[in-house]
Parts: structure tokens; sequence; C-alpha cells
């Protein structure tokens, strides 16, 4: 059975239903990442947030980096975040409070960006087509091992770096932990 | 019971006003819906970033400005058929660098709480001392 442009007996259509849903869902769980007081909570938030972005990804027609967004964050990073929140916790001195006190300073200086950056969206005619395309994985294929393949290679590069860096920096010091105080 | 199907109510009524932001903008077929949503991720991101004490909170806001940044560079490369796939990989890019920085920032931060037996980046004050 096919489904119709438009949510049964209704005249939404289904492109805008889910826009809606996946657009609040991922600032809402992102105003979690932030507001809330529990790190874990937070850490959990932002899978909700990084999933709901996937979503967004397939509906603007990039259904290979939706993938990578599911594969790359709710996959990994969140899973390195969640362990490094559990390795950092301590019961000896809960965090009365979550935010500094430079708390509303900050909210300011994100609402005067949002306001400019809305302003700027608002008022700048973009010369691209009128509706939006889906891109073919055959032809991000091409691109990324044709024109951009060096760009990826020294991505390789960065990426053997980063994780020879991370576990030089989060190896314990041997010599350090032994010497008495 | 009540409470609880009225706070999902409620949560649920949350996300949707939420969302009409998108569809104000004008809707899943227009690049400003797109820019907007980035944008106000952004911001939130900004926020979190500045105003959080834990450090691995930062990281978090970090991550969250990351993905804005993503989705506005999706969203222009949806809308421009010139520019269709290459935006793809240049996101796919940004993800591979910020896997990276999440990698090399979260081991910071497991270092110095190794020394300060604190996640607290307001009592990291050795450079003032």
């Amino acid at each position: 059975m096919a489904i119709g442009p438009t949510i049964p007996f209704t005249a939404i259509p289904w492109d805008d239903a889910l826009f809606v849903l996946l657009a609040g869902t991922m600032l809402a769980s992102g105003l979690a990442v932030v507001l809330m007081r529990d790190i874990i909570r937070c850490g959990l938030a932002m899978m909700v947030c990084f999933g709901s972005l996937a979503g967004i990804y397939v509906m603007a027609g990039a259904p290979v980096v939706a993938a990578a967004q599911v594969l790359v964050y709710i996959g990994a990073i969140s899973v390195l975040v969640l362990f490094a929140i559990m390795l950092t916790q301590t019961k000896l001195a809960p965090a009365r409070m979550a935010f500094q006190t430079q708390a509303v300073p900050a909210a300011i200086a994100a609402v005067v960006l949002l306001v400019v950056v809305l302003l700027a969206v608002g008022s700048t005619t973009w010369g691209g087509g009128p509706d939006r395309g889906d891109t073919k994985t055959t032809d991000v294929a091409t691109m990324l091992f044709g024109p951009f393949v060096l760009p990826f290679e020294v991505v390789g590069v960065l990426l053997l770096a980063a994780v020879i860096g991370g576990v030089f920096l989060a190896k314990r010091d041997r010599s350090a932990a032994d010497r008495p105080e | 019971m009540i409470r609880v199907i009225l706070g999902s109510v409620l949560a649920g009524a949350f996300i949707v006003g939420l969302g009409l932001i998108g569809l104000a903008a004008g809707g899943s077929r227009s690049l400003n819906a797109y820019l907007t949503l980035s944008g106000i991720l952004f911001a939130i991101g900004m926020f979190g970033f500045l105003a959080r004490r834990n450090a691995i909170s930062m990281l978090m806001a970090i991550e969250l400005m990351l993905n804005a940044v993503n989705l506005s560079i999706i969203g222009f490369a949806s809308f421009d058929e010139k520019l269709g796939p290459s935006g793809s990989v240049i996101a796919l890019l940004v993800m591979a660098v910020a896997a990276g920085e999440a990698t090399v920032g979260l081991s910071i931060i497991l270092a110095i709480y190794r020394n300060k037996k604190t996640p607290l980046v307001d009592e990291y004050d050795a450079m003032s001392q």
C-alpha cells in the first residue's frame, strides 16, 4: 500500500510533520545537554540530539552523512563521552552548581549571536536551487576518492596521531604512581 | 500516574513547539530552515561551552557546535546541485576531525583529573598561582 503525500484524514504533508518532530527533538535535547544538572543525563540527551540530527540529514538528502553520523557520533563519540563521565564523576565533591558565575553573560552572548545569525539568514537570498536535491552515494564516493583523496589521506594520518596522542595522554604514569608521596 | 501523563504531554508540546520554529523558517524544503536550526544549535552549544563548570560538559557543547556547522554544510550542499557530493564529503571529513578532537580532549581531561581530582574547570587554577 502506497503512502500518500499527506497524513491520512489531514492536510499535513508527511515531510513537514517529520521535520517538525525531528527539529523539535533536536533542539529540546540540545537544550537538555546544556541545561541539565546531572551530567550523565546530559550525555544521554546528547545521543538523542545526534540521532535526530541524523534524521534531519536524511531529510536534507544526505543519507551517507546520516549513516556516518549514527556510526561516528552515536556509536563512538557518545560512548567515549559516557566513559569519560563515569571515570571523572566523584561522590566526594558533588557539583553544587552546574553553571559558572559567568552564566548570565554567556546567555546574553549566545542570544546576541543567535539574533545576528537569524538576521543574516533571513536577510540573505542564497543563490541555490529552489528545491532540495538528493545526493547519490556513488557521487559521494567518486568525489571522496577523486578530488578529495588528499584530505582523505590526511584525515587518516590525523586519526592515527589522535589515537597515539590519546593513549599517551591517558596512560597512567608508572614512575609517578609508584613514587611515595 | 497523572503526573507522568501530564509530563509527557507537556514534553511533547514543548518538542512540537520548538519544531515549529523550523516550520516557521520555511519547512524542510527551504534552505532557511536548515540554517536557522543550525544557528540555534550553535548558540546553544556556545552557551554551554561558556557557562558549564564541568570540563566534559564543555566538550559536549563543542560537539554540539561542530554538529551545527555540519548541519549548515549539509543544508547548503542539499540546495546547490553543483555543491552536492562535495558537501557530503566535507561533512564526513569534519566528523573525522571531530572524532579525533573528542579523543584527545577527553584524554587531556582524564590526565588533568588524575592530578587535580576534580572535573570542574574553575578549580584548574595552576597557572594563576
